[in-house]
């Protein structure tokens, strides 16, 4: 595995923080707020964990967002 | 033709002296007054930002609300910071100095955008525009709006190293150290921010009110203050590097940006005088070969 830059590990670290710290809760409270439910039986703040989490690190793989 | 003379006036060629002397005098008839405008839109439009939190937090906003307004606000928070940023409300060492520093260091707090790191950086678009290298703000040049809008937020990707940080690594300025702890405090405590609101219920409330209309707020400002004055990005020098045009979407909605020649010719021109200043200056401009892309 690498990120963009080795040298550069704890700017690719931001992203999985913001997919965790921001974009977790609001996937959970987004998918509250439109009464829809998370796959696979999850509960909200576990997916929305999940995907922000997963974001984050494609994100810090890939050394952007879009 | 000589670079001595190089105007032409009722068919008297004028010399580089006197068309300076010329552009100098109607420069100076719209430079000095205080833009008390700018001052009020500066710190008016930073509370009103601010109120939008507690309205919208209480439910007396609702949240389509706050985030056209937010929007909005974080769009227009700009230009008068860039007005302190040239010193145009106060110079230094006046007495209304403390008001041009407060107003610069306010107004873009929504936007994120420190004060000290704008001015460093502004300055390097000012001495080197549309240089790929030098030019901080290069990475907004597209063929088309779009294209632009698109290579604007692919600049400002973390990992992209963009024009900024170059900018920044390239500069000798005294103040970069002060002005790199400001923008990482005001980084800290934007995300700090973002994510107590996350957790304690507001994430949808946070990302509608700072995070996604400063995202939009951002391209829209590359559009109509980088791109559009600028394009095709292609021309150096005092009286190549932008141009007066045209905007489709008026000079309300792009912000005053028809009138950029006037702004790298005279920086310390207020925004607001840039258009009657324009069109007294024109006639100079089209003797000094200026871009001019407007049809009047």
């Amino acid at each position: 595995m690498k990120f963009v830059h080795s040298s550069k590990v704890p700017t690719a670290a931001g992203p999985v923080l913001f997919g965790v710290a921001f974009l977790a809760p609001l996937i959970a409270q987004s998918l509250e707020a439109a009464s829809l439910s998370a796959p696979f039986g999850l509960r909200p703040l576990s997916f929305g964990l999940a995907v922000g989490l997963g974001l984050g690190v494609v994100a810090a793989l890939r050394g952007r967002w879009v | 033709m000589s670079a001595a003379a190089i105007g032409t006036e009722a068919g008297r060629v004028r010399s580089e002296r006197e068309l300076k002397r010329a552009e100098a005098e109607i420069a100076r008839k719209y430079m000095g007054r205080v833009p008390w405008e700018m001052v009020a839109w500066g710190l008016g439009n930073f509370v009103l930002w601010l109120s939008i939190w507690p309205l919208t937090l209480a439910g007396v906003l609702p949240l389509w609300a706050a985030f056209a307004l937010a929007t909005f606000c974080i769009t227009v928070c700009y230009l008068p910071s860039h007005e302190a940023q040239h010193s145009i409300i106060a110079t230094e060492g006046s007495p209304l100095r403390w008001l041009n520093e407060l107003v610069g260091h306010v107004s873009t707090i929504p936007l994120l955008l420190p004060y000290r790191i704008a001015w460093i950086t502004h300055k390097q678009h000012h001495a080197n525009a549309n240089d790929p290298e030098l030019d901080p703000d290069y990475g907004n040049k597209g063929d088309t709006w779009w294209q632009a809008a698109w290579n604007g937020i692919q600049a400002r990707q973390f990992g992209a190293g963009d024009g900024y940080r170059n900018a920044l690594a390239r500069s000798r300025d005294p103040n970069l150290g002060k002005a790199i702890r400001e923008g990482s405090l005001l980084s800290l405590a934007y995300y700090a921010i973002l994510t107590t609101l996350a957790w304690s219920g507001f994430a949808i409330e946070a990302a509608l009110i700072w995070w996604l209309p400063r995202h939009i707020a951002m391209t829209y400002i590359q559009i109509f203050l980088s791109w559009a004055p600028h394009h095709p990005m292609e021309e150096k020098g005092r009286y190549r590097d932008t141009r007066a045009w045209r905007s489709p979407v008026g000079t309300i909605l792009s912000m005053g940006m028809e009138y950029h020649v006037v702004h790298h010719l005279f920086p310390r021109i207020p925004l607001f005088q840039t258009g009657p200043a324009y069109r007294e200056i024109r006639g100079l401009l089209d003797e000094r070969g200026c871009r001019n892309d407007r049809p009047d």
